[in-house]
């Protein structure tokens, strides 16, 4: 590995000692001390006990850790895709290639943006990170609004997935892609209006955005992949961990019996199958296989609400969310999205 | 001020670590059916070792000191320890609570994911969630029944998916049943107990119990909730008629089992 050009020129003060050289060493010292964390958590791992009767915990505890550990498990791929993503349009797309096609309308470049789900089937946790290097290459904060809530729905899994589980029935497949590309795009048309719109997000994300970068070469882009994904990790991952555990602390302490007993009177299904779908925070790609099993006892209203505000807003989501936009944006967006899809599962109640 | 920029600059990349060591762990031991749907497997595996690869990369190119004095203001995570101190109220009084906070993250992930030992869901989500209350946990994949009368190939969803069906007596009458689960009580009849699973539909947190009832009055002193039994029996009207059970298994032998290693059905 060769220094990039860039560094020499940034830094003439290396002096007499091979810029060069100290580079490789460094990094190969990097790379042990990394080699060496990645063994120590391996024997950790591996000498810990294993069976779970060995500690004694008491169930609640056991299955407080075991959902926790499943949501992180089963979203961290989806994050790293994400990152992954991020990073591809951030330092390896050629500029503008992505952002300077779309449209010039405002209301066109968000309904082209809304759609930008269907080339990226990621799921919504994958969406943040992806939506922050959007934002860093010039996206407006409405615009990655419009993307972050239309593409987990606008999305072809999760289309598949609902089809397969609802079909056409009562419509609500078409009331979910209808209803979420609609509040996806009136949520970016409302803060399109806003006057400073640099105040959505947090003073953290700002400084990344105004970061400049312009490294050539192939060897500075692998360097500035690199320093990113350390980036994202640290915003991504402590979100991440502390959503999971809420998100299995609130499954643990909340009953469900109470909101499915809820569940077949027109409002509050609607209302019970949101905050259903705020507590477990799954997937939008399957989130339709898991109401489904709830079916039979839920109106088709409250299943709409609940598959458009899941993939929106939720615990998981909200913790993720705040690594980039205030804590006032959030709760404005939670109430909006909430009052939308509350509004759309009533209309399909009393519709048919 | 040292550990807060360390671990603010590596907090990101070691809780990444952690996850994606747990997981390929749990992959190579075949242990990730406890968490997650058996089609995530490849993509969580294939994403953990991509990720392990750029953290690696991250340890061995990590900026050195002299480059963010270069870049300082092209850098824009260097100020982050500075930013938070901030906002956190000027860096003096309650600037160390946002490294306390980021150490006690990893402390958790490295206890939660390193160090606990895996476990299936036990009967406390069992009492959370409804036993057989989803009605197409069941209905969803009603299971095809078999020309020539053979159902040992049924699992316990198959027969509470019938049981729900509202099949009749008569149905049942010459069935024989052989299902493996865990005990959980029935809440409402202390002579019966479920043969338990959950169904995953993607991951542990979507787990719904299903279970067949089985009458064994005094089950509690031969068995602990929790535990894994395989019996086989056939069907028969509950004798205590008042029970919200009609059709139960009352088998003559109940053989303590291990936990399979897919303890979820799918």
């Amino acid at each position: 590995m060769t220094l990039p050009a860039v560094d020499k020129r940034k830094q003439p003060e290396h002096g007499h000692r091979s810029p060069a050289r100290a580079f490789t060493s460094k990094s190969a010292a990097g790379l042990a001390i990394g080699l060496a964390i990645v063994a120590l958590f391996a024997v950790v791992r591996v000498l810990a006990p294993s069976t779970p009767e060995t500690l004694g915990l008491p169930n609640a505890a056991r299955d407080f850790a075991t959902l926790s550990i499943s949501v992180v498990v089963e979203s961290l791929p989806f994050v790293f895709l994400g990152i992954v993503l991020s990073i591809a349009v951030q330092v390896w797309l050629p500029e503008g290639m992505l952002l300077r096609r779309l449209p010039r309308s405002p209301v066109l470049r968000r309904l082209v943006l809304s759609l930008l789900g269907m080339l990226l089937p990621v799921c919504e946790c994958g969406n943040v990170p992806l939506a922050r290097g959007l934002v860093v290459k010039g996206l407006t904060v409405a615009e990655s609004m419009t993307f972050l809530f239309a593409a987990p729905i606008l999305n072809p899994v999760t289309i598949v997935t609902t089809a397969q589980a609802f079909g056409w029935n009562n419509g609500i497949l078409v009331s979910r892609v209808l209803g979420g590309f609609f509040i996806a795009n009136l949520v970016g048309w409302i803060y399109s209006r806003h006057p400073r719109p640099g105040e959505l997000l947090t003073a953290r994300f700002q400084e990344t955005c105004n970061v400049a970068d312009h490294d050539g070469g192939a060897a500075g882009k692998v360097r500035r992949s690199v320093q990113m994904f350390s980036q994202e990790t640290r915003a991504m991952m402590p979100a991440l961990f502390i959503g999971a555990g809420m998100a299995g602390l609130i499954q643990v302490a909340v009953s469900r019996e109470v909101l499915v007993a809820l569940g077949s009177n027109p409002v509050w299904s609607v209302l019970a199958l949101m905050l259903l779908a705020f507590v477990v925070a799954i997937c939008s790609n399957v989130d339709a296989f898991f109401i489904l099993s709830f079916g039979a006892t839920f109106m088709p209203g409250g299943i709409v609400a609940f598959l458009v505000f899941g993939p929106m807003i939720d615990v998981k989501m909200l913790a993720l969310m705040r690594t980039t936009f205030t804590a006032k944006t959030l709760l404005q967006l939670s109430l909006l999205v909430a009052l939308c899809a509350a509004v759309l599962g009533l209309a399909v109640n009393y519709g048919h | 001020m040292v550990i807060r920029r360390l671990v603010g600059r590596w907090q990101g990349v070691v809780l990444s670590l952690i996850g994606l060591i747990a997981t390929i762990w749990l992959g190579l031991t075949g242990q990730l059916a406890l968490y997650i749907h058996p089609r995530y497997f490849v993509f969580t595996v294939i994403m953990a070792v991509i990720a392990g690869v750029l953290a690696l990369a991250a340890f061995a190119l990590a900026p050195t000191a002299k480059d963010e004095h270069g870049h300082n203001d092209g850098d824009g995570h260097e100020h982050d320890g500075d930013a938070h101190a901030r906002n956190d109220g000027h860096g003096s009084r309650w600037g160390w609570l946002w490294p306390l906070g980021s150490v006690l993250t990893i402390v958790a992930a490295v206890v939660a994911l390193l160090i606990l030992p895996p476990s299936t869901l036990t009967t406390a989500t069992v009492a959370q969630r409804d036993l057989n209350g989803s009605a197409s946990a069941l209905t969803l994949k009603a299971p095809a029944l078999p020309g020539k009368g053979d159902y040992s190939a049924f699992t316990v969803r198959d027969w509470a998916s019938l049981l729900r069906s509202g099949a009749g007596q008569d149905f049942f009458a010459d069935k024989t049943a052989t299902v493996t689960g865990f005990i959980s009580a029935d809440k409402t009849d202390p002579n019966v107990f479920f043969v338990t699973r959950f169904v995953v539909t993607c991951c542990a947190v979507d787990a719904q119990p299903i279970g067949v009832p089985v009458y064994h009055p005094g089950w509690q002193n031969e068995f602990k909730t929790d535990s894994w039994v395989t019996l086989t029996s056939s069907f028969r009207a509950n004798p205590n008629p008042a029970s919200r059970e009609a059709i139960v298994l009352i088998p003559h032998t109940i053989n303590p089992t291990a936990q399979p290693a897919q303890p979820y059905v799918y």
